[in-house]
């Protein structure tokens, strides 16, 4: 539970920078520029302790706000995600406001928890500055949201892929990146080793049928 | 156990003889000391486990499980197979001395299962090597990969490697 003068507390921490501190519950979440962002973690860990980083969060905001899932229209249609790719909405070259990234701070001493919210910054491919050098736990955390998202974190020490396939292209977490993936792997008999070959099968997810209503 | 007494032979001969063929001989030998490669993938590798232990106890058929392919004759593919581990994989079935049987077990090694849309999980472990017995399930519980090994003990019983040589 964050108590009340502790957000008084943060808010007189980081008066001299435009912040939005929003409450959801007992989650404080503070809204920061990226050009902010180190001082701003460096402020919150020394002043306020936030001694740990547990988690970071990359969200891709390119489909947000469409309704995919429209459980009682799609039931005589079928549901279209994936079925049909997901239309996706000119891709702005500057990636303005699509991508952001959580950052999920936690103070033993005080017993809180805050998050930190950052847009990345608009150029191509969106970048914010690593956090590496203030907690050492953003390492794998932030090679994992370049591995899936395509976020650059500026300063990194070592800003390679962690999950996907050795030689991997693309980010697959992002709205825009096929479900099925772009490549299969087959054993080729001939050169007796496992080949890359494009992906045979087509997207056809199931079409479930949602009854809410007696009538439908 | 596939060795059958001829009782004319031993009516004539008395008792002290088997009479059986080659063939059955060296396939009794084989299913009785089939011996795994260690190959856990993902949840199915912890009912595979349970098989191995002493509740279903695989060691009543002679089938325990090694640490290496070098020593092994039966690779139990136990899970979700991906892109990065097809080659591993793959290697490890090379590695395995003749002669070798695969056991797939659960629907992601069957045919991809619940990944099978994935664009990091391999639709079936037999896109990468050659599969004998598939095990259904998710997972399939251990007396399922149990009844999969006596089903390949049956199949290797029926192989006629001599006879065909």
């Amino acid at each position: 539970m964050y108590r009340q003068s502790d957000t008084k507390a943060l808010e007189d921490l980081l008066q001299k920078y435009e912040i939005e501190v929003s409450m959801n519950q007992s989650n404080v979440e503070i809204k920061i520029n990226p050009e902010q962002l180190i001082e701003v973690a460096t402020l919150l860990k020394s002043n306020l302790s936030f001694e740990l980083l547990m988690d970071i969060i990359a969200v891709d905001y390119l489909t947000y706000g469409d309704v995919d899932w429209k459980t009682n229209n799609a039931t005589s249609t079928g549901y279209s995600r994936a079925v049909k790719p997901t239309i996706i909405p000119e891709i702005d070259e500057t990636f303005k406001g699509r991508f952001a990234v959580f950052y999920q701070l936690l103070s033993v001493s005080n017993n809180q928890r805050l998050t930190l919210k950052v847009f990345t910054s608009e150029s191509n491919p969106p970048s914010v500055p690593s956090l590496v050098n203030i907690w050492s736990s953003a390492d794998w955390f932030e090679r994992e949201a370049f591995d899936l998202m395509g976020i650059h974190f500026d300063g990194h020490p070592d800003l390679r892929r962690i999950l996907t396939d050795y030689g991997f292209i693309g980010h697959p977490f992002r709205k825009d990146f096929p479900t099925n993936g772009n490549l299969e792997v087959v054993y080729d008999e001939e050169k007796e080793e496992v080949v890359y070959q494009t992906v045979s099968i087509s997207t056809r997810p199931g079409v479930p049928r949602v009854i809410r209503d007696r009538n439908d | 156990m596939g060795l059958e007494t001829d009782n004319n032979l031993i009516d004539q001969q008395g008792p002290g003889f088997i009479i059986t063929s080659v063939d059955k001989l060296v396939n009794w030998a084989r299913t009785g000391s089939m011996w795994p490669v260690t190959f856990g993938l993902a949840c199915c590798a912890v009912e595979m486990m349970h098989a191995g232990a002493s509740r279903y106890d695989t060691d009543r058929f002679g089938v325990f499980f090694r640490p290496s392919p070098r020593q092994s004759d039966v690779m139990i593919v136990a899970g979700t197979l991906v892109n990065k581990m097809a080659p591993a994989l793959r290697k490890v079935y090379d590695q395995m001395a003749e002669p070798k049987w695969v056991i797939s077990m659960g629907s992601c090694a069957n045919g991809g299962g619940y990944y099978h849309h994935s664009y990091s999980v391999v639709r079936g472990c037999d896109q990468i090597i050659p599969v004998d017995i598939y095990v259904p399930g998710c997972p399939p519980t251990s007396e399922a990969l149990i009844n999969g090994i006596i089903e390949l003990q049956e199949k290797i019983k029926k192989e006629e490697s001599i006879a065909n040589v």
